[in-house]
This record gives structure tokens, C-alpha cells and sequence, in this order.
């Protein structure tokens, strides 16, 4: 056995602090604690590392084995079937393509349309009047009722015959304009993203009143000085200052069209008929259908689609903030 | 003291580690093979040992699963009764929305953890509750006996085994306003094509929507369906075997179907497509509407709106005229009765169905909730169900409709009729079913 090399003999100058993780003994323990606060500390995040790992981690993780069978979700007998459920879904399946395609429609919709909504009653309720206070409370209102009580108003103002929409529209003379709203193929996923924008607009106006309000009073009183327009202030302060709160609200909008469930079951029915299935309700039909492995692949497709499309918002808001 | 020690047992590596490992050991159990964890039978459905007549005490607390949410006053009563007929018995009701109950009922009840006595939908539930093997065979019970032989079918396997008891009996076919139709000259039904498309047109002459049809609502917009199947199929299994691929959507006869829906359009409410099932009923009680194309399982919400008119039940009968119509109406027998087959106290569930389907315990339950029933020897209080109680002999069909099983092809296939009756060309509408049943077939 030959004997070991010599270590390296350091002739330079010993650092003058050592990192942390490097002291030994009850001096780094303390610099632990200092640092770090008390180790018990660590066990506080414990239960909701615990409950995502078993409701979140795991699920997604079963959804990748799940999709390359053919499992019906009961059996104990199932067959691998490799990429086929992908194939399928990439060329074979009508109802999932239109499903796909009424999901891109309604999020676009709805993230368009309640974000501007949004940004607008913001901008005329920033101030902390008891008038704006009113109406900010009156606008927010159907963010606290649930899904299912919005559907079930909705539903009666959509009626063609005995609802509110239609009898407004021929009561100022407007006949032509009447709809059979959610039982129009072409549009009634318009008129379901109508729905969503008014449940929703009033959350999002809070997002952006807090952003509008952070916003230094010296920059617009600088702009003021400078004589500048409405829209130029808007445009060169306002809106590269509001950021940070216009992503969050267009990635939390994109989402919250994305997860809209129970809206779609309580309006079109379960499961609803095609010009109001999008692919939430697609993936539960199928999981209803029996068939959890086709359903899985779904949420996979789905996913990486909502990853994809905040991606690219995300991007799109960057590049025309850093160009205001 | 080492270099790797530390003056605490936990450290924020040594919980990343634990995390690691936790997540490792998490996502060893996540690549466990699907459904390795169900109990009870495999897939194959029937057991070889049929349970023999129950016999022994009611004493345990049992579980009953369903959906009925408005029945549950009722059933409490008689669940009163039962627990004090039987001592140390129980039976606690398990309810989901029906909606939630079709697509979870499965998972949820396998592990027989609730749901002692289940129920099942007709159709595809039950077939798939049937293969998972969740129903204990009812061949050998005698209580089945009480029960209408031509109404339980829908309860059984392929081989005939009985395995589950249809409880309800609904006709799905239009309510008709007995005085409307008086007024237009149609105090008898009309008995041919011809004749109901005269009926309508009377009814809509003198004012009158003759047809509130719910369409923005597939669940009850489907159920005409049953009346245009039932005298125009080929043959009585026709809807299986578009499911199975031996018949088309595209086939003369469904064509024919569809086109007979077309003649229908003037003589729906306006924008019907976007009609939902209230608004219908509302139609239908006020007068405004001569019939309402669900079926009798609505006869109840329509008095509580305050029609005070006879109803009828009033189908559409497709043949030419001088033809004879194989059937004169179409009837589902659901709410199926079982017993879990993992369920632990099985005498108890079997006591409990069996009190179920004693005929005074089943009138009871008939009148207290307004609905006929499949057990024999039930006495009608309830004005509207005597006076359609005569349809329990008459020839009425299996709903077709429930023979398509799998969901996306019956929506496929009901969904041609309901575009046809709002303006899509019958071609174009069978077509586009037609494909995505053939892509379900793939699948």
C-alpha cells in the first residue's frame, strides 16, 4: 500500500472569514442560529410540504405513468399503450382539439377583456374616497359568491324567453340583437368568457389599485411639469410602473380561465355540450367516461399548454413595459 | 465532534435531504402500478358463489349510497321504521349531487367503506360497477320476486345474473296539457306521423307553443330522443350497435330520424337551443306551452309550479299512418338497488333492500316522492300517478338512449338530433357524429 501524498502545504495568507457551513463547533452553531433562526423553525413549512407532495407532487407524477396505459381507473388489469393516447389526442380526437380550441378562445377573451375592465375601474377608484370605497365593495361583490350561484344567475339571464338579456335588448327595440346566448354554437363561449370577466373583474381591479397606489406621487407631478398628456402619462409612468401587478393579474386571469370548471358545468351541464366544452371539462369527461389513462394524457397536454401559454404573456408584458 | 455533525438533530440540509428522500420514497409509491391497492374481485365482473336467500339479524350500521337528494325525508322515515324493527341496526344516507355520484360513485364505493347498499344509473354506470365487481349477485334472494320481471332488466349482466334491482320506473316521453290538446281536437293522442305533426300544427295555429323542448340542457333535451328511436330503429338493440360499430349514424334509418327532427323545428319554442329545463317547466305549467318533451320524472315540478291541468303522456308515434308502431312509449327503469360486494355487513344491506322492496314500504316511498315504481303490488295515492299508472302494462321500450354507454358518442349521437332541430342540415349533423364515434372507436 503506498503511503499518501502530502497534502498541499497553503503558503498564501488564511482567509479572513470562513463561510458559515465551514465553522465547526459551538460558534458555528451560533452563527446557525443567528442566521437561520432556531432549527425547529424548519419543521413549520413540514405539514404543507407534506400535504403538496401528497396531493400535488404525486398526482402529477401518477399522471405521467397513468398516460401510457390504457387504465380505466377501477381495474387492476391495464395495458401499456406507450405514446398512443398522445397520438390520438394529437390527430385523432375532434372533441379534444375543439375543446383546446375553446380554452385558447376563452382565455384570450377573458384575459383581454378583464384586465383592461380591471385597469380601468382601477384607475378611476384608486383614490380613498368613501365613494370609490362604495363602488370598489360593489364591483368586487361577485368574487365572493361561488361558481355555482353566478351559473344559476346567469343561466336566468341568458334564458331566451323569460331572461333579462334578451328582454332588455327588445324593450329599447333592439330585436335583431337577441340571442339563444349559450345555445348559439358560434358564441356562446364568448358569452361564457362574459360571465367569467364579470365574476372575476373585481378581483383583479384590487390587484391593480394596490399597484396604482404605490406608484410615487413625485413621478406624475414631474410629468405634470413636463406637460404631457393623459395617455402619455399613462403610457410612460403608469403602465411600466404597474409591472409587477399586471403580471400578476394576467398570469392569475390566465390560470383562473384555464381551471374554469364549475362556471362551465353549471351553465352548459355535465358534460357540456361541445361549443362549451373546454379541456377541463373535456379531461373530466373522459375521467367520467372510464377511461383515466386517455384523461391523464389530457392533463399533461393541458399543462404543458397553460405553461406555455404564461410563458409567453409573460414575455409579451416584459418586452411592451421595457419598450413604454 | 465530526465535521459532518451538528449541534441540533435538524438542519436545513439534513430537511432538504429528508425532503429529497421523502420525495424519492413519495414518487416510488406514485410509479406503483394503477389500481394496485382495489380490493375485492378483478375486473371479470361475476363472482362463482351466488349469495344464498339472506337470512339472520339486521344489527349492524350500514352505509346507503345515492343521489337523491329530494328522496332523503322520505327515506329517512323509512329508515326510522327499519332501525326500529330491527334493533341495533342503522343506515346512515350517503348523498351526492347526481352529477358528482356519475362520476366518482365508482371510486368512491369500492373500497365498500360507504356504501353497504349502493345505486347505480342505468347504463354505462351500472356496466362498469358490474365490472369492477361491486354488486352482490341477487339471483338467489326472494324478495327479487317482488319486482316487475319485464322492469329489471336493466339490473343484469350479460349472462342474465341479477345483480342489481331497478327501483324507479320513469316514462321518458313529452308531457302533454290534457286540455290543450282537448281544445285542439286531440283529446286521443294521435297515433302516426302524420297526426302529430297535424296536433302540433293545431296547437301552434290557436297560439300555442306545442313543444317546450329544453335544449341548452343534453340531459333532458336527449330524452325525445327515446320517443324518435323507438319505431324507427331496425332493431331494438340499434343504439348498441352504433356503439359498437355495426350500425352508422349516417344509415337510412337514423337519417330518417333526423329528418323527421327538421319537421319538428317550427314547433319548438323560439331560440329553443338555449332553453334550460326551468324555463320549459315554466312554459309547460303556464299554458304557453301544450307539451314538454322530458318525461314523467318532471310531472312533480310541474304541479309545484301550479299546473292544475290533466297531464298526459303524449310521445311521438313516427310510423305512417295505417302503420302499426312496435311501441307506444319508452321507460327507463333506474335508481338500481344493490348490495356493495366489499361491504362488511352484508345481512344488514340485504335486510335493508329487502325492506325496500316490500310492497307497502314501496308505496310508500312511491307516493312520498311521486314516482312509479318497478316493485309489484304498489298502491298509487298520488293523482298523477294513478292516472298514468296504466303505462305500466302498456308497450313501452328500454330507453335506447342508455344504450350507448360510452358518454362522448351518446352526446355525439343526441347531439346530431338537437342541431338538426335547430337548423343544421340532417347530413351534415350525421356526419360529423359519425366521426367522432368512429374516433371513440379507435380510441
Amino acid at each position: 500500500m503506498s503511503a499518501p501524498s502530502p497534502s498541499p502545504v497553503k503558503t498564501g495568507p488564511a482567509p479572513a472569514a470562513r463561510p458559515p457551513s465551514r465553522e465547526r463547533g459551538p460558534g458555528r452553531a451560533r452563527g446557525l442560529k443567528r442566521r437561520y433562526g432556531h432549527p425547529a423553525f424548519f419543521l413549520f413549512p413540514l405539514p404543507a410540504l407534506v400535504l403538496y407532495v401528497i396531493f400535488f407532487a404525486i398526482p402529477t407524477v401518477q399522471a405521467f405513468q397513468y398516460a401510457v396505459t390504457n387504465w380505466d381507473g377501477y381495474s387492476a388489469e391495464y395495458d401499456s399503450v406507450g405514446l398512443d393516447n398522445f397520438r390520438q389526442l394529437a390527430g385523432g380526437d375532434d372533441l379534444f382539439s375543439n375543446a383546446m380550441t375553446n380554452s385558447l378562445k376563452f382565455m384570450l377573451v377573458v384575459v383581454v377583456f378583464q384586465t383592461l375592465f380591471s385597469l380601468v375601474l382601477a384607475s378611476m377608484l384608486t383614490r380613498n374616497s368613501r365613494s370609490s370605497t362604495l363602488l370598489r365593495a360593489v364591483f368586487f361583490l361577485p368574487t365572493i359568491l361561488s361558481s355555482v350561484s353566478v351559473a344559476f344567475v346567469w343561466k336566468f339571464i341568458y334564458d331566451p324567453n323569460f331572461g333579462l338579456a334578451n328582454r332588455a335588448l327588445e324593450s329599447v327595440g333592439l330585436d335583431a340583437l337577441t340571442s339563444s346566448y349559450l345555445g348559439d354554437d358560434g358564441k356562446a363561449i364568448y358569452f361564457l368568457a362574459l360571465t367569467q370577466i364579470w365574476f372575476h373583474t373585481g378581483q383583479m381591479m384590487v390587484i391593480f389599485i394596490a399597484g396604482l397606489q404605490q406608484i410615487p406621487r413625485e413621478l406624475y407631478e414631474a410629468a405634470a411639469i413636463d406637460g404631457v398628456s393623459r395617455w402619455q402619462r399613462f403610457r410612460h409612468v403608469t403602465w411600466p410602473m404597474i409591472a409587477p401587478a399586471t403580471g400578476i393579474v394576467i398570469a392569475y386571469t390566465t390560470i383562473q380561465s384555464f381551471k374554469a370548471f364549475d362556471l362551465v358545468l353549471g351553465l352548459g351541464g355535465n358534460p357540456p355540450q361541445g361549443s362549451l366544452d373546454i379541456l377541463s371539462t373535456r379531461i373530466y369527461t373522459s375521467f367520467a367516461n372510464s377511461e383515466f389513462g386517455y384523461a391523464a394524457a389530457e392533463s399533461i397536454v393541458f399543462m404543458a399548454l397553460i405553461a406555455l401559454v404564461t410563458v409567453i404573456q409573460r414575455r409579451t408584458v416584459k418586452l411592451t413595459q421595457s419598450g413604454a | 465532534m465530526t465535521e459532518h455533525s451538528r449541534p441540533y438533530g435538524l438542519s436545513r440540509r439534513g430537511l432538504l435531504r429528508a425532503a429529497a428522500v421523502g420525495g424519492t420514497v413519495a414518487t416510488a409509491a406514485a410509479c406503483a402500478g394503477p389500481g394496485t391497492t382495489r380490493g375485492g374481485r378483478s375486473g371479470a365482473g361475476a363472482p362463482s358463489d351466488v349469495p344464498k336467500p339472506v337470512s339472520g339479524r339486521a344489527d349492524a350500521r350500514i352505509s346507503f349510497a345515492h343521489w337523491r337528494a329530494e328522496d332523503k325525508k322520505v327515506l329517512a322515515e323509512l329508515i326510522g321504521d327499519f332501525t326500529a324493527r330491527h334493533r341495533g341496526s342503522g343506515v346512515q344516507q350517503d348523498i351526492s349531487p347526481a352529477q358528482d355520484y356519475q362520476a366518482n360513485a365508482l371510486q368512491r364505493l369500492k373500497s365498500g367503506a360507504v356504501g353497504d347498499v349502493l345505486t347505480a344509473f342505468r347504463g354505462a354506470q351500472f356496466a362498469d360497477m358490474l365490472k369492477a365487481g361491486l354488486f352482490t349477485e341477487l339471483s338467489a334472494q326472494t324478495f327479487a320476486d317482488h319486482y316487475m320481471p319485464r322492469h329489471s332488466r336493466g339490473g343484469r349482466d350479460a349472462a342474465g345474473r341479477l345483480f342489481g334491482l331497478p327501483y324507479q320506473l320513469v316514462f321518458l316521453m313529452p308531457l302533454a296539457n290534457g286540455d290543450l290538446l282537448e281544445k285542439a281536437g286531440y283529446a286521443d293522442p294521435p297515433q302516426d306521423w302524420d297526426g302529430y305533426l297535424d296536433l302540433c300544427d293545431k296547437l301552434k295555429s290557436r297560439g300555442t307553443v306545442p313543444l317546450a323542448w329544453p335544449g341548452a340542457e343534453p340531459g333532458n333535451a336527449g330524452q325525445l330522443f327515446n320517443s324518435m328511436v323507438m319505431n324507427n330503429a331496425p332493431h331494438d338493440d340499434a343504439c348498441a350497435r352504433i356503439e359498437s360499430g355495426k350500425a352508422k349514424v349516417t344509415d337510412d334509418w337514423f337519417l330518417r330520424i333526423l329528418g323527421q327532427y327538421a319537421q319538428l323545428r317550427p314547433f319548438v319554442q323560439r331560440k329553443a337551443a338555449g332553453t334550460q329545463v326551468e324555463p320549459a317547466q315554466q312554459m309547460f305549467a303556464r299554458g304557453s306551452a301544450a307539451m314538454l318533451a322530458t318525461g314523467s320524472y318532471h310531472m312533480a315540478a310541474v304541479r309545484q309550479l301550479d299546473a292544475e291541468f290533466p297531464i298526459a303522456l303524449v310521445p311521438p308515434i313516427t310510423v305512417a299512418k295505417g302503420e302499426r308502431p312496435r311501441y307506444v312509449g319508452t321507460h327507463n327503469a333506474t335508481f338500481i338497488l344493490g348490495v356493495n360486494a366489499a361491504s362488511k355487513h352484508a345481512t344488514t344491506a340485504l335486510r335493508f333492500v329487502e325492506y325496500l322492496s316490500t310492497p307497502s314500504v314501496a308505496t310508500r316511498y312511491a307516493n312520498g316522492t311521486a314516482q312509479h315504481l318497478t316493485v309489484t303490488g304498489v298502491t298509487y295515492e298520488n293523482k298523477d300517478l294513478r292516472d298514468t299508472q296504466h303505462w305500466l302494462e302498456k308497450r313501452t321500450m328500454l330507453a335506447p338512449r342508455y344504450q350507448i354507454e360510452d358518454i362522448d358518442m351518446l352526446n355525439a349521437v343526441e347531439g346530431a338530433c338537437a342541431k338538426v332541430l335547430t337548423g343544421t342540415s340532417p347530413g351534415k349533423a350525421a356526419e360529423a357524429a359519425q366521426r367522432v364515434v368512429d374516433q371513440r372507436r379507435r380510441k
